[in-house]
């Protein structure tokens, strides 16, 4: 994405100067990291020469640990279904701080929907409504779900484009506002045991398979269309924006409507994934779908980034929740590991911006 | 049962209590399910009695709210505070803030716990006992199953800033460290800070280095159930590994119906709520408590699972 890493999708940049891609510096930091891992599993007597990435044991058809690969991108698609939108309404210069609870808030409505009557032959011990509400058609539920997403992010879009309030300001309002909901749905409790159908939705590689999916979707949607032009457009310079035409208030209402429709998605296959919905569920989703972003080189002032970066840095974070793991260090270094990362991807990407400039 | 003798001994020293007994209660989080059933406990048993208005709060896990609910309590004149501490190490400061109302810790065992003034007392269940139960059970199935030779497994930890995930897993060690369950080693041990989304990738993860393991025995019921789920969609046969965890929840009992989940631990919620605002009441009247009321934990296995079905 050479000629729209910069500025609007209108624009082209001078080619005399050197522009490497912003996306291959991540791909590179990600091999970086992964070759550190290889070399401390080679290295370290307690790991038994173990692979990182390689099948050592032949268990495998293949060179690699399939297995490895797999949880390496399976523990990050839900987080990044929700980096997608949140991509978006940072390209436009805003940010949503309202994903993570709103993950939980739909999880519970729209698990309310998807309960199954019977469990084990027995009456199903979490039923929330009556049996009018039990073994319903998947549909209902995700559109449940998805409704109440769009009906989220409208407000958020509202007050931030009609009413002036600064978007950190009015997600945060709504951060509270979806965890207050998500706890009074069910008055705290945990609603369990869906539907087989809408178990599938988040079972085995589901969710990598709707993360990529809806990656693809909206890397077209932003590179090729009219809707994707106008989100950069209103980020590099909204007075520009507005002054050739378009309408901003309207698109920006957009961008955090189909924000709030993927974390609402999250939410829908992460209950499905762990066939509960919990009013605590989706903690720190937001700020990690926030760093997805970030280490995929985004511009936390509007105006650049891009869906594939942020599948890079979904991927980045993947690799280093599972390298930890393999080296059997605690997740407690894994978020020292992990803020590091940040701060050393916007340092890194600023340097750049700079002698580029 | 232990807590029916301790609720019908504090329900006759009530015999004489005074009219509109005011308790006031403060919640770590009103979120955990486990503090929810409890919670409910709590309610429950007050709407149950005559003359006690129970108001509950929330504390959102912030301490520094919870002393000044505490503070609010005390300052509006309630007649005795129940407190589920957000912070285990912060017990001198909420002691404090009650002042000379008497206070009743519930569920979480404050620092202090052992120099509570005559006006405080604990309630709770030990917890020494639930890892205790857990890890032993455990064992005593993987030698049923003729694994005394040796057998290989994972330890899933609680929030490592929580006394009670602590507490259980040094049970694990202790257990693992008797002779009559050496036989069994840990290949690793991990937080999957008690949830169900966390445990299953951390779980998946554990599972791709290949390494074959009998067991995995998790610090509640949530990552144990997380644990099942990766396992089941790694293809792992169930019957063949032993899965332990704490809090005999309704989603972990289906699991155990399911042949999924091999043990597990009931911590009464209902009754140490139920336990607290007795207590309380008792404190509120003057009466001698002991400063340690504990309400026993049990062990639920396939072939006692019955009890339990309709219990949390």
């Amino acid at each position: 994405m050479a000629d729209t890493s910069q500025g609007t999708g209108g624009l082209t940049f001078d080619h005399s100067k050197r522009s490497w891609p912003n996306e291959l510096n991540i791909l590179l930091a990600l091999i970086i990291i992964i070759a550190i891992f290889e070399l401390v599993g080679q290295t370290f007597p307690y790991m038994n020469g173990q692979s990182f990435l390689f099948d050592t044991n032949d268990r495998f058809d293949s060179i690699f640990n399939e297995a490895r690969l797999q949880i390496i991108i399976l523990q990050v698609a839900i987080i990044g279904i929700i980096a997608l939108g949140v991509t978006q309404v940072i390209i436009t210069g805003g940010i949503d701080l309202s994903s993570g609870p709103l993950v939980a808030a739909t999880a519970m409505v729209a698990m309310s929907f998807a309960q199954t009557e019977l469990v084990n032959g027995n009456p199903n011990p979490k039923a929330l409504f009556g049996v009018w509400a039990m073994d319903l058609p998947v549909v209902i539920p995700i559109v449940v779900g998805l409704t109440f997403g769009a009906f989220i992010g409208a407000i958020n879009g509202t007050f931030i484009a009609y009413f002036r309030i600064p978007p950190f300001i009015a997600t945060l309002g709504m951060f509270l506002i979806c965890r207050g909901i998500a706890l009074l749905w069910s008055n705290g409790q945990p609603v369990s045991f869906p539907t087989e159908s809408f178990k599938f939705l988040g079972s085995g590689m589901m969710p990598v398979v709707w993360f990529l999916a809806l990656a693809a979707v909206f890397h077209i949607i932003l590179r090729f269309t009219v809707y994707g032009k106008h989100t950069y457009a209103i980020g590099s310079n909204e007075v520009a924006a507005r002054m050739s035409g378009i309408n901003v208030r309207r698109h920006k209402v957009m961008v955090y409507m189909i924000a709030s429709m993927l974390a609402a998605f999250a939410g829908i296959v992460l209950s499905s994934k762990g066939a509960t919905a919990q009013a605590g569920m989706g903690e720190f989703y937001e700020l990690f779908a926030i760093a997805m972003a970030v280490i995929g080189g985004i511009s936390l002032t509007g105006g650049r980034g891009s869906i594939i970066g942020t599948v890079l840095g979904a991927m980045v974070i993947g690799v280093i929740r599972s390298g930890f793991t393999y080296v059997k260090l605690d997740g407690s270094y894994q978020l020292v590991a992990m803020g590091a990362i940040i701060i050393a991807a916007v340092v890194l990407d600023q340097y750049r911006q700079r002698n580029r400039a | 049962m232990k807590k029916t003798l301790i609720t019908a001994s504090l329900a006759t020293l009530l015999g004489t209590a005074a009219a509109a007994q005011e308790i006031g209660a403060t919640i770590a989080a009103f979120d955990d399910n486990f503090l929810t059933v409890m919670r409910n406990g709590m309610t429950d048993h007050a709407a149950s009695l005559d003359g006690v208005n129970l108001q509950v709060e929330d504390a959102s896990n912030d301490l520094a709210k919870q002393i000044d609910q505490v503070r609010n309590f005390v300052a509006s004149g309630v007649d005795a505070i129940i407190v589920n501490i957000v912070d285990t190490s912060a017990g001198a400061a909420i002691t404090e803030a009650a002042g000379n109302t008497p206070l009743v810790f519930v569920n979480r065992q404050p620092d202090n716990v052992d120099s509570l003034p005559d006006t405080q007392a604990f309630v709770a269940s030990n917890e020494i006992e639930s890892g205790t139960l857990e890890a032993f059970q455990i064992c005593v199935n993987l030698r049923a199953a003729g694994k005394a030779g040796g057998a290989t497994g994972y330890l899933m930890n609680g929030e490592l800033s929580n006394q009670a995930a602590v507490q259980r897993s040094k049970d694990v060690h202790d257990v693992i460290g008797m002779d009559m369950c050496n036989f069994m080693t840990l290949l690793d041990e991990q937080t999957a800070n008690w949830s169900r989304d966390q445990a299953q990738d951390l779980m998946t993860n554990w599972m791709s280095s290949g390494e074959p393991f009998d067991f995995v025995i998790a610090n509640n019921d949530e990552m144990a159930i997380g644990a099942i789920q990766a396992m089941n969609a790694g293809g792992i046969d169930m019957a063949a590994v032993e899965v332990g965890g704490v809090d005999a929840t309704q989603d972990a009992l289906v699991a155990m119906q399911a042949g999924e989940l091999d043990v597990t631990v009931f911590q009464d919620a209902f009754g140490q709520g139920a336990g607290s605002v007795d207590t309380a009441l008792a404190l509120a009247n003057g009466e001698d408590v002991d400063s340690k009321v504990y309400i026993p934990f049990q062990l639920v296995t396939p072939e006692n699972i019955e009890n339990f079905l309709t219990k949390n």
